[in-house]
């Protein structure tokens, strides 16, 4: 096992910096589904009708008939 | 069936002339422009020629794409078309055919013209025509995929250009890439055949995929 | 047991909701194993020096991306053949994250390309061909985003994507062929290394952690498109399943 020194021999802008685009980029994939998850929920309850929850968390275990 | 459709497609193009001729004007326009914004050395300019009037004949396609299908859609005569009791491919290639003679062809005729702009030799002319002549069929065949998934919606030509302009790399790389070896010296041959085979294969894959976007468009 | 019932889209979200949390702890363990691999227990390479360690991200990304469009049209056209909604939502969401990953792939190959050959672009064939394999993307969810009628979009995305899938050897082949013309002399460009043991290994850790990842990514993408397309799902969102 060797560490590796942070410079990457010279190299450590390109090395970091793809890393870094790529880790930006699923960071902003993840957040921004789960933004867009949280509308949602919050549209639905807000036009909801008011059936109780368990009723509704009971029938999302049933099979189709 | 198939005579009468290219005949009609033709009669109305014939009587939109001016669409037909903006077409060959914005693709001598187009090359000529690159002369002016690169510079006259001629060494240069025979270099850049192939990709230039290839490239050139490509946006000039797309401009005429969206004209394929949208007249017959806006009057209804292509759902009615959907409806007789003729298989879609054959109205399909009918209308492709039409396209290609009315866009395409007055594009292949003039392209040895602008080519002289470009300091090339009646051989590198010749080739330039033919590979043209060979590549032409497939702007008209993959771009009657994309006019037909395009049918009605907004975006218009600018996402038929985004769908069906990285369909046509192949056929620009084979068909630039036979100017530029005769440009060179060297035979266009293996080229061109590719490029023929690439038109054989959109020959026959495009009108079902266009087919099956209308019917998708029209629904 | 009856596992047809997962092709309506309001059954399929309670189940995929139960498998995003195994998918993302289980990617994100091995993104940690793989780097550590890659990072720590791969020795430098003889040419490249430390500069090489960017295939770790960039090889996994090239594949997942072209790896995700093949999916998404497969995807797409079940969806369309057996007009199977679930199947086309899928494809749908593939798009974005295959897109991702094909971007990732172009930049750090970018970054790869720079210090190794001194430019930040090279139209080597495997480059050039994920720039085009970005267009044909880039086509799919424009084309779905400008239908409104989400049964419309689905087809008319699964003629453009099996469309394209045909056409992905013909443009790879001709961009084979073009790169070899004008290049002239027999240079590799963007050569990998001479793969030892350890760099296998950490490649290969990271391209499982992309694909659990995907599967985590693309599954909670779907849950959002059923959330907004199907009125019977609306309940699960009140209730937080």
């Amino acid at each position: 096992m060797n560490w590796p020194d942070l410079s990457m021999g010279g190299y450590g802008f390109y090395i970091w910096g793809s890393y870094a685009f790529s880790l930006i980029a699923i960071v902003w994939e993840v957040v921004s589904l789960s933004q867009r998850k949280k509308a949602l929920t919050q549209q639905q309850r807000q036009s909801s009708d008011t059936v109780p929850a368990s009723v509704l968390r009971g029938s999302a275990n049933e099979t189709t008939s | 069936m198939l005579r009468w459709i290219v005949w009609r497609d033709l009669m109305l193009a014939w009587r939109r002339r001016t669409d037909m001729l903006s077409t060959v004007f914005f693709f001598v326009i187009v090359v000529s422009l690159f002369p002016l914004g690169i510079g006259p050395e001629t060494q240069l300019l025979r270099t850049i020629a192939p990709g230039v009037v290839w490239v050139a004949a490509l946006l000039a396609s797309m401009l005429s794409l969206g004209r394929l299908f949208a007249n017959d859609y806006h009057d209804g005569t292509l759902e009615q078309l959907l409806l007789t009791p003729q298989p879609l491919v054959l109205v399909v290639l009918g209308k492709t055919l039409a396209h290609w003679i009315v866009a395409e062809v007055p594009l292949v005729l003039i392209a040895p013209l602008v080519g002289v702009q470009f300091d090339l030799s009646s051989q590198t002319l010749w080739v330039l025509f033919a590979s043209l002549l060979l590549g032409t069929p497939v702007l008209s065949l993959i771009g009657s995929v994309g006019a037909a998934l395009t049918l009605g919606l907004r975006g218009g030509g600018v996402l038929i250009s985004i769908l069906v302009l990285p369909l046509y790399i192949p056929a620009l790389i084979f068909g630039s890439g036979a100017v530029a070896a005769s440009i060179m010296g060297m035979s266009a041959a293996p080229h061109l055949s590719l490029l023929g085979a690439f038109a054989i294969v959109s020959l026959l894959f495009s009108p079902w995929a266009t087919a099956a976007a209308l019917r998708i468009s029209l629904e | 047991m009856n596992l047809y019932k997962y092709a309506s889209p309001t059954m399929f979200y309670p189940l995929a909701g139960k498998m995003i949390p195994w998918f993302s702890t289980a990617a994100a363990i091995l993104f940690t194993t793989g780097l550590f691999v890659g990072f720590f227990i791969a020795p430098s390479d003889f040419q490249q020096g430390e500069a090489y360690r960017i295939i770790f991200i960039h090889v996994p990304a090239a594949w997942m991306g072209m790896f995700l469009y093949v999916l998404m049209a497969i995807y797409a056209g079940i969806g369309w053949a057996f007009n199977a909604r679930l199947a086309s939502m899928m494809a749908s969401s593939l798009a974005i994250t295959g897109a991702m990953f094909t971007a990732i792939s172009l930049v750090t190959g970018a970054f790869w390309g720079k210090p190794t050959w001194g430019t930040w672009w090279v139209w080597d064939a495997r480059m050039t061909s994920t720039l085009i394999l970005m267009f044909l993307y880039i086509g799919f969810i424009s084309l779905q985003a400008a239908i409104d009628d989400p049964r419309k979009a689905d087809r008319a995305g699964a003629v453009l994507a099996l469309v394209g899938v045909i056409n992905v050897p013909i443009i790879y082949f001709s961009v084979n062929w073009w790169n070899t013309l004008h290049q002239g002399a027999t240079i590799r460009i963007l050569q990998k290394p001479t793969i030892r043991g350890s760099m296998l290994a950490a490649l290969l850790i990271m391209l499982a952690a992309c694909w659990l990842y995907s599967v985590a990514v693309v599954l909670m993408r779907l849950r959002c498109i059923i959330l907004e397309r199907e009125q019977n799902a609306a309940r699960f969102a009140e209730v937080g399943v």
